[in-house]
């Protein structure tokens, strides 16, 4: 994507599309957890970008769309429980352990993954795009708006409530 | 809240091995570690990414053709917001009234639409519709005018003392403060004053003064006499006839003798200031003096 190119050509427009809708949708899903709603806002916003298309340079564009979106949240709506699943491309490094250890461990994950669910939405959006999508916090801090101690605060608040309830599971 | 700040820093990537290695030899990082790993191997479901594109696009495809039906529409709005504004404006100056007016020691010639000719006297005005002249000739008149009526149907002269209404004829129509007087040249005139109408064969002059009726028999003469530059009066109050003076000269006048009331009967002229003075005031006796504009007549008797 070159600095110069406009989001008002359909080519470029298609680009940015490419390149970005994932990456918003994924970011819609970690706050509401809820695909339909997910496709909606995807739509709204990459319809309200190319509306803007003459104002918006496309360097520009992906603040923009996690604005947008973002900003669509800020009437909370009702979400859904995140359900998230195990990435195919996880390395297997489970196997060379022993059959409980392995249980063990597959009954941690399920933990995990079912308390990610009840985190705030706050708490799990910066969480989810910090880890699934490797972003830093400074990253994670301009694309919530907020600032960069209020994502620390966060992922702390995030991982010692996903522990709590890990740890609750077991006893 | 060293293990913390190196938590954070392991979460953004910049924490070394060693770094790592010490926070796990306390169980609650390793385990917060541990979870951070596990969820770093979560993914989100798969969004349907063509689907949503292609509900992207159509919506768009319909806005575009919105704007397509807009905009040639607006601009042929507004090209017809201007023409109508330019037709309103048109009809809107039409429909006015043509207006001459004359100033002090004026006199102008004009042409109606039908071919008539006015003659406009000093400090006078008219005003007549030119849209409308050919259904109805109807003009406004408050001074005085001579009219030579092209033969049509009904002309109306309106004034605030009267309406003098004729066919085709030529005749003069004064009209100031409470002063009538209509001559009827050629043809025959109808007027209508107060509630009685009156028809003014050619050659005969009406005058009515205050509200009283005079009719006499005169005029030899086939045109008003200050269409060639003399006012003529009979039997009129000097007033009137210094008033009439004052119209055709920019003067001022300041008077000063007993009797009011006389009556002059005669005529002055309208190109030579000292004529037209020596003629209204050697008849009545009275002396005058000019200094500049402004005019001074008193009686002979005591100056």
């Amino acid at each position: 994507m070159s600095p110069n190119e406009n989001i008002c050509h359909e080519s470029t427009f298609q680009k940015v599309y490419t390149s970005l809708n994932k990456e918003i949708w994924r970011f819609i899903y970690y706050k509401c957890g809820d695909e339909a709603q997910a496709d909606d806002l995807v739509q709204d916003a990459f319809i309200k970008l190319w509306q803007n298309c003459a104002k918006t340079p496309i360097e520009k564009a992906k603040s923009f769309l996690y604005t947008i979106t973002n900003n669509a949240f800020l009437n909370e709506i009702a979400h859904k429980k995140v359900v998230l699943k195990y990435s195919k491309s996880q390395p297997d490094k489970i196997n060379s352990e022993s059959p409980q250890y392995i249980l063990e461990e597959k009954e941690f994950h399920d933990k995990v993954q079912r308390a990610i669910g009840n985190l705030t939405e706050g708490q799990r959006t910066a969480f989810l795009l910090n880890r699934i999508e490797g972003k830093k916090y400074v990253e994670i801090a301009e694309l919530l708006d907020i600032s960069v101690k209020a994502v620390e605060k966060r992922m702390s608040q995030a991982l010692s409530s996903l522990r709590n309830e890990i740890e609750n599971f077991k006893a | 809240m060293e293990k913390e700040y190196i938590l954070h820093k392991w979460l953004n990537d910049s924490a070394t091995s060693e770094e790592l290695e010490y926070l796990k030899t306390s169980p609650e990082y390793n385990t917060l570690i541990k979870i951070a790993v596990i969820s770093s191997g979560l993914e989100a479901p798969e969004s349907n990414s063509e689907a949503n594109f292609k509900t992207i696009t159509s919506n768009l495809i319909n806005n575009k053709r919105e704007v397509k039906k807009l905009i040639p529409f607006a601009s042929l709005l507004k090209v017809a917001a201007v023409l109508a504004l330019l037709l309103v404006g048109y009809l809107y100056i039409s429909s006015l009234d043509t207006e001459v007016q004359t100033q002090i020691a004026e006199k102008q010639n004009i042409l109606l639409p039908d071919n008539s000719e006015v003659i406009i006297n000093a400090n006078s005005a008219i005003s007549y519709n030119k849209k409308k002249w050919s259904q109805q000739r109807e003009l406004k008149l408050t001074g005085e005018a001579y009219f030579k009526v092209t033969k049509g149907n009904t002309f109306s002269v309106k004034t605030s003392l009267g309406i003098v209404t004729v066919l085709g004829t030529q005749f003069n129509v004064y009209s100031r403060d409470n002063l009538f007087n209509i001559e009827c040249y050629e043809g025959l005139v109808s007027v209508a004053f107060n509630d009685t109408l009156i028809k003014l064969p050619a050659g005969s002059r009406l005058s009515i003064e205050n509200g009283v009726l005079v009719k006499h028999d005169i005029s030899i003469l086939s045109f008003p006499n200050w269409t060639i530059n003399e006012s003529s009066f009979e039997n009129a109050l000097l007033s009137t006839v210094l008033q009439e003076l004052k119209r055709q000269y920019p003067i001022k006048l300041i008077t000063k003798f007993n009797d009011v009331n006389q009556r002059y009967t005669g005529s002055f002229s309208h190109n030579d200031l000292n004529l037209a003075l020596k003629s209204i005031c050697d008849p009545l006796h009275l002396a005058y003096t000019i200094e500049e504009e402004s005019i001074t007549i008193y009686d002979k008797e005591s100056p």
